[in-house]
């Protein structure tokens, strides 16, 4: 009995003494994971890069790469910006990146008055450079330091000349503009008219949409009951393109007609694959986020003073449907 | 100092130990925690504090536009000061997490400040268009900031996540090292306990256990006490009170028996000394009648009968001599032969006494009147009773360290158990004796004499006769004195 109560005392001793020393050592041991903090200012380049298309294909393309050559040249970045073209949150951050007075701004260009005013009179005020990219606005109107992306001349001339290689020199063709008149856009038409001009059995209709859906869905039918021998459609905004081509397949075959869009972006990639479109603009996002980040840091840097005005550009081709397979 | 107070010493620190590691150990961690925990709390209530003081900044400007006064610009000038020092502490937060948003922060407090400054100045040179759209960007800095400081507090949960989960699982786990503890200690402190009181107790209980036998009269048995405190102290102690109780008893019951032995050899004494008064009646006269009877008788020509009255006359005198005294051997055997005389003319010839006497012997002392009962027992035993007579020899033998004295008969003889009886001193009847004095009283006296037991023996056979050896030391033993 003594026995007994001796082996169950030490059997309960060694019990609750294994327990409390398993839990104080699970107390007792907890590393606290702080962040390590630095208790200096971080002379770090601080760049931003901000678009008012978040999470696209395109531009987060254009994020890796300026996110690859920042931490290349061990510069911090950030990508801020809205999503699904929200201009008015776009406006605030490019003001926040201005208050918070970074050392440089890479910018998704904006053709608008509030866009201008502020990268004219805040930035420049603060005197923080800053470069666009994919998209430009005039360096008069917007005070940039320089462009990096497609010449978008050069773009509208080869989606133009493509279209002639493709349909020959006779037809009649829609160029689906976006009402925003947009530089990079104008640009765009600039060199699709002046290839087209030189044929003169190309007849071409420019029509102007706002790209919200209804609009785009409304004037496509409107173009398609105006113009019945239509061969060919240019989307200059790739907004347009998935409701346009909606539309059409809705009336009749969408085989028949040649379609051209510039961006590639998820829907036109897509859109592509499933030959539905003849032929996309491919532009060089990634190395576009690479050379801006590239550039303005040598610009900070003093490295190449002044950047080229004109602007830095980036390689485009054309994907056609068959090549997309 | 190895006591019972050392014990309890012992104890109470080792209980205190186990409390102070214990209590030392959870107010450390307890202070770590707090130490945490404030930062934590301090870390958002300083992101707070800058809205506030931002949002403070515009409402003066605001106010000092309104009513350009020197009190309004003190105000603005003090938020300004206030947000600027605040902005210090913010400082203090940045790790690699939040780097970058700390110096946008940090820049948009800056450029919050410019722009209040430069609407105060465009104030004060009244350019309206001025003041007022730098009052709008400082409403709109302010605004960002405290979004901005929405943002920072939202990377700084997320950055401080798994820190904030380990806090919460250390207090659970914090809250279950207290369960299991307070049973460990528990059962600890009740085997401590139970140790250190048995240590105590148990030299406790044997000395009780030691003190009940004493009680009981039990002196015999050792008290071990292995304990090394106070206790053990006393259990020695006890021991050795034990031990002298023990040698006082054995010495006590010494002296009882020697002082029964001398009560005996008195009440002996008594009685032989009242039987020869008894017999002394008017001992002159019957000496003087005696002699008077000897001389008649030689008178008379009647010689025999004059030496027999000598005899009776001689005997008579020695043995109304004090009893208690010691003689000579010598002294005894003249007295013997007297006897025999006397009994020669009784038996005349049915007597045979042969005497054997090695004379270098007589001078021991021996008790008076030792060997006259002894012969006149085996007289009464042998002679008397055979028709035809019998022997008796009386030997003195030298054996160096003693003096052999045997009175051999051919008589009868005794079964053993008489014997035995005889020198246990069983019989009491003594049998019409010349003195009065019975074997038993020689037997009883020369032991008393000697203090010695082994003085008197007898070898009897049936048939054959009866030897009775008296083994005299030469020196007197002297013992108890």
């Amino acid at each position: 009995m003594r026995k007994l109560a001796i082996v169950i005392f030490t059997f309960v001793c060694i019990t609750l003494f294994y327990f409390t020393i398993l839990s104080a050592s699970k107390v007792f041991k907890t590393d606290w994971e702080l962040p390590q903090s630095t208790a200096h200012v971080d002379m770090k380049q601080r760049l931003v890069l901000i678009t008012q298309e978040l999470e696209t294909p395109f531009w987060d393309k254009v994020a890796k790469g300026a996110m690859e050559e920042a931490e290349k040249e061990g510069a911090s970045l950030e990508v801020w910006g809205s999503y699904g073209n929200n201009q008015e949150e776009f406006l605030k951050k490019i003001e926040i990146a201005i208050y918070s007075q970074m050392d440089g701004i890479i910018l998704q260009g904006v053709d608008t008055d509030e866009f201008k005013t502020l990268t004219k009179i805040k930035a420049a005020s603060y005197g923080i450079p800053i470069i666009t990219v994919a998209n430009d606005v005039p360096m008069g109107d917007s005070l940039r330091k320089s462009y990096v992306g497609s010449d978008q001349y050069v773009a509208g001339k080869m989606i133009a000349e493509q279209l002639i290689a493709d349909m020959g020199a006779d037809g009649e063709v829609a160029i689906m503009i976006d009402i925003q008149h947009q530089y990079f856009q104008e640009q765009r038409v600039e060199g699709i008219r002046d290839v087209l001009q030189r044929y003169p059995d190309i007849q071409t209709h420019y029509i102007e949409m706002h790209d919200a859906r209804e609009q785009v869905i409304a004037t496509t039918k409107d173009v398609l009951n105006q113009n019945p021998n239509l061969d060919a459609f240019i989307v200059i905004n790739v907004d347009i393109l998935a409701a346009m081509i909606n539309e059409v397949e809705r009336r009749s075959q969408i085989e028949p007609y040649f379609i051209y869009s510039f961006d590639d972006d998820y829907d036109s990639i897509t859109l592509l694959n499933q030959g539905k479109i003849d032929g996309i603009l491919e532009q060089s996002p990634e190395e576009m986020g690479t050379m801006s980040v590239k550039l303005i840091l040598d610009w900070l840097s003093n490295r190449e003073v002044p950047l080229d005005l004109e602007g830095y550009q980036t390689d485009i081709q054309i994907i056609k449907a068959n090549d997309g397979k | 100092m190895n006591s019972i107070q050392k014990k309890i010493l012992v104890l109470v620190v080792a209980v205190l130990f186990i409390m102070v590691a214990i209590w030392t150990s959870l107010t450390y961690y307890n202070q770590k925690m707090q130490y945490q925990y404030n930062n934590i709390l301090e870390r958002y209530l300083i992101m707070n504090e800058v809205t506030n003081e931002s949002q403070q900044i515009v409402a003066a400007l605001n106010n000092y536009i309104i009513e350009p006064t020197e009190a309004n610009l003190e105000e603005i000038n003090k938020n300004k000061s206030k947000v600027l020092s605040t902005k210090n502490k913010v400082i203090e937060f940045r790790n690699i997490d939040n780097n970058y948003a700390l110096t946008n922060y940090e820049n948009l407090i800056e450029s919050l400040v410019e722009t209040t400054e430069q609407s105060v100045l465009a104030r004060s040179e009244q350019q309206t268009e001025d003041y007022l759209n730098a009052l709008s960007e400082a409403s709109r800095i302010s605004k960002y900031i405290s979004e901005m400081t929405l943002t920072i507090i939202d990377t700084e949960l997320n950055t401080y996540e798994r820190f904030y989960r380990s806090i919460i699982e250390n207090s659970e786990e914090l809250r279950m090292l207290g369960i299991w503890l307070l049973p460990l200690i528990t059962m600890l402190l009740l085997f401590l306990t139970h140790l250190f009181s048995k240590r105590i107790t148990r030299p406790i209980n044997k000395l009780t256990q030691a003190a009940h036998e004493f009680s009981l009269g039990r002196f015999d048995v050792k008290i071990d006490v292995d304990s090394n405190d106070e206790i053990s102290f006393l259990a020695k102690m006890f021991d050795k009170m034990r031990i002298n109780i023990n040698n006082y008893l054995s010495e006590i019951k010494q002296k009882a028996q020697l002082e029964n032995e001398l009560q005996q050899s008195k009440l002996l004494l008594q009685e032989s000394q009242l039987r020869s008064l008894q017999s002394q009646i008017n001992p002159h006269f019957l000496y003087n009648t005696l002699d008077i009877l000897s001389k008649k008788a030689y008178l008379e020509g009647a010689e025999e009968t004059s030496d027999l009255l000598v005899n009776v006359a001689g005997l008579l005198r020695y043995n109304l001599n004090k009893l208690g005294n010691s003689t000579s051997l010598f002294e005894e055997v003249q007295v013997l032969n007297q006897y025999i005389n006397i009994q020669n003319t009784r038996f005349i010839d049915r007597l045979q006494f042969h005497l054997e006497i090695d004379n270098s012997c007589l001078d021991v002392q021996i008790p008076r009147l030792t060997l006259q009962p002894i012969i006149e027992n085996a007289i009464i035993h042998a002679v008397e009773p055979v028709e035809e007579g019998g022997s008796i020899w009386f030997r003195v033998v030298d054996e160096l360290d003693h003096v052999r004295l045997e009175i051999e008969d051919n008589g009868p003889g005794m079964p053993e158990e008489k014997v035995q009886q005889i020198l246990q001193l069983k019989t009491t009847k003594s049998e019409g004796h010349f003195t009065g004095i019975g074997i038993n009283n020689v037997v009883k006296r020369l032991s008393l004499f000697y203090n010695y037991n082994d003085v008197f023996d007898i070898e009897s056979k049936v048939g054959i006769g009866t030897k009775v050896i008296l083994k005299i030391p030469k020196t007197r033993r002297v013992e108890g004195q």
